[in-house]
């Protein structure tokens, strides 16, 4: 046994690899307020996903979606498909962190004879319900007695604050300067006006615009830290053995892993300040799936701010600690880099803020060969799912 | 579900779990939950999660290093729009480093600041415009070097 930190743990998983594939993806539009409700888009994601893979409805007998957030769940999937058959679900699917650990769920319940196409789905309104003053991302945390008392009276609070914090205490650790996280968000950027569907598709960034952009909390400037967005998408598991007559190629799940902090939300605690669990996800999916961080073509991690881009890099395996600034800088999460294309959709930050689940839907394009930012011969694309106090990791690859 | 209590974003010095804090700040100490079995420093109040005992309030020095601080440009809640900019921190305390304190710091240029710098409580009150003739002090705190102890204008 390697040695492991002590400030949080991974969750033993059993061994899944190979046993279920990817067969449908759906996208719904990503935009700024939309006005739709996020079971519309929830409704419409669902629909782009099963038709994929050349199903229909009465045939999805399983739904992980995401109880945390009001979205799609079993009673809006009858109500929109005018169907009531039997519907196995789990509350613990969707995005986030969630969005990568869905799959493990989805091959539990079919070699368990409880379901045999299984439905993820992810949808968010946040742009639209932060227009109306009813919600968004800070709430969460904001409802907790702790915080409420002990955290957001002195300013600490809400996300953008919690991470700007961990980029002062990293740069302070490691020497990241501001222009290795500019070329993360620019490399993005770029990855972003590759993909057509991307809210920043048609806006240019260069490293001169992020080092202008103006400061919301210094360190961290505006181009550090995601949009707000509206959108969703969903994906369609069943067992390979029944992918394979399906109509797309499958994209097989070699691993997942699912690590925690001890010290849950509450981050100001966290024992590695500049670490994410990612620490305890990743080489758990990594020895699942048989496989080094070197054998990974495709990487997408949720990044709601370039400091999280660079920690997952580092906990996952991709370089030492301290050193995923040097590497952005010198160009390896560039799509056509041969190293290290990060992102290739343009992530969190330049994508949209869908919370991870047009990442899963990246490494599938780019599996399939449909991306935007195509890499060239990929076989293999990973997922780093973060949720703050809980991270995951979902490797997939090429069906052989 | 907004928050409906309207004193927010003040402290609830009436909270059970952290009341004592801010009763021990009006009192001008720094107080941290400890351990009463093991006589560990827990923070957050919670029971120690070594041997589960229930914590007590205890004093601290108001000794510490600041670990980390942000200047806050953009005020993210209406009641901090005429803070902005502020610096808000977290800092270590000297008797448990792996406690780390929410705080602001201060009357202080924020150009000045370095990781892990020693720093020390002082109590002021927190005021917030959207909360009008209410007040609560809490510990805030300001390098060593500094001066200053004078309450803001
Ligand atoms: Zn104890």
């Amino acid at each position: 046994m390697v040695d492991t930190p002590d400030w949080g743990h991974a969750v033993e998983l059993d061994d899944i690899a190979g046993a279920v594939s990817i067969v449908g993806i759906g996208e719904t539009a990503f935009t700024k307020a939309s006005g739709r409700t996020a079971t519309e888009i929830g409704a419409e994601a669902a629909e782009r996903a099963i038709a994929d893979a050349g199903l229909i409805p009465d045939q999805i007998d399983g739904l992980t979606y995401s109880g945390a957030f009001a979205g799609f769940g079993p009673a809006d999937f009858h109500a929109h498909f005018g169907t009531n058959h039997e519907l196995w679900s789990s509350p613990w699917g969707g995005g986030m962190a969630w969005a990568g650990t869905a799959p493990y769920l989805a091959a539990k319940a079919i070699a368990a004879g409880d379901a045999t196409h299984v439905l993820n789905v992810f949808p968010v309104a946040w742009a639209t319900q932060r227009a109306e003053m009813t919600g968004g991302p800070g709430e969460v945390h904001a409802q907790q007695s702790l915080k409420q008392n002990l955290e957001v009276p002195f300013g600490w609070f809400p996300q953008p604050i919690y991470f700007a914090t961990i980029m002062q205490r990293y740069m302070h650790e490691y020497g990241t300067t501001r222009e290795q996280f500019g070329a993360v968000a620019v490399t993005l950027r770029d990855h972003a006006n590759r993909t057509p569907g991307a809210v920043f598709h048609d806006k240019a960034m260069s490293i001169d615009d992020y080092l202008a952009a103006p400061m919301l909390a210094d360190p961290l400037c505006l181009f550090d830290s995601c949009p707000i967005s509206d959108g969703g998408g969903a994906y369609v598991v069943t067992s390979t053995e029944r992918a394979r007559d399906l109509r797309a190629d499958p994209v097989v799940v070699l691993g997942v892993g699912e690590g925690y902090s001890a010290t849950g939300t509450h981050w100001s605690q966290q024992r590695a300040f500049t670490s994410t669990p990612q620490v305890f996800a990743a080489p758990h999916a990594w020895r699942m799936a048989g496989i080094t961080p070197a054998d990974v073509d495709v990487l997408t991690c949720y990044d709601p701010f370039t400091v999280v881009s660079l920690m997952q890099l580092e906990d996952m395996g991709f370089c030492e600690k301290g050193d995923a600034g040097a590497l952005a800088q010198s160009g390896a999460l560039r799509f056509d880099s041969q190293q290290i294309p990060y992102n290739t959709h343009g992530g969190l930050l330049s994508h949209a803020y869908v919370l991870g689940i047009a990442h899963v839907i990246e490494c599938v394009q780019q599996l399939r060969g449909s991306a935007g930012a195509q890499v060239a011969g990929c076989e293999v694309a990973a997922y780093g799912g973060y949720t703050g106090h809980m991270a995951s990791t979902l490797v997939l690859g090429r069906d052989r | 579900m907004a928050i409906e209590r309207g004193e927010f974003p003040l402290p609830d010095v009436d909270d059970p779990l952290v009341g004592p804090f801010f009763a021990a700040a009006a009192r001008g100490e720094l107080a941290i939950t400890r351990c009463a079995e093991c006589d560990r420093l827990v923070w957050y109040p919670a029971s120690c999660p070594v041997c589960g005992a229930e914590p007590i309030w205890v004093a601290v020095s108001g000794r510490a290093t600041l670990f980390s601080w942000v200047t806050v440009r953009r005020p993210f809640l209406p009641a901090f729009a005429d803070f902005v900019p502020f610096v808000t921190a977290l800092v270590a305390l000297e008797e448990d480093a792996s406690v780390r304190l929410c705080t602001m710091v201060p009357e202080v240029d924020p150009s000045v600041l370095r990781a892990d710098q020693a720093m020390r409580v002082v109590f002021r009150p927190l005021r917030f415009a959207t909360v009008p003739d209410r007040e609560v002090i809490v510990p805030m705190f300001v390098p060593v070097e500094s001066s200053s102890n004078r309450p803001p204008h």
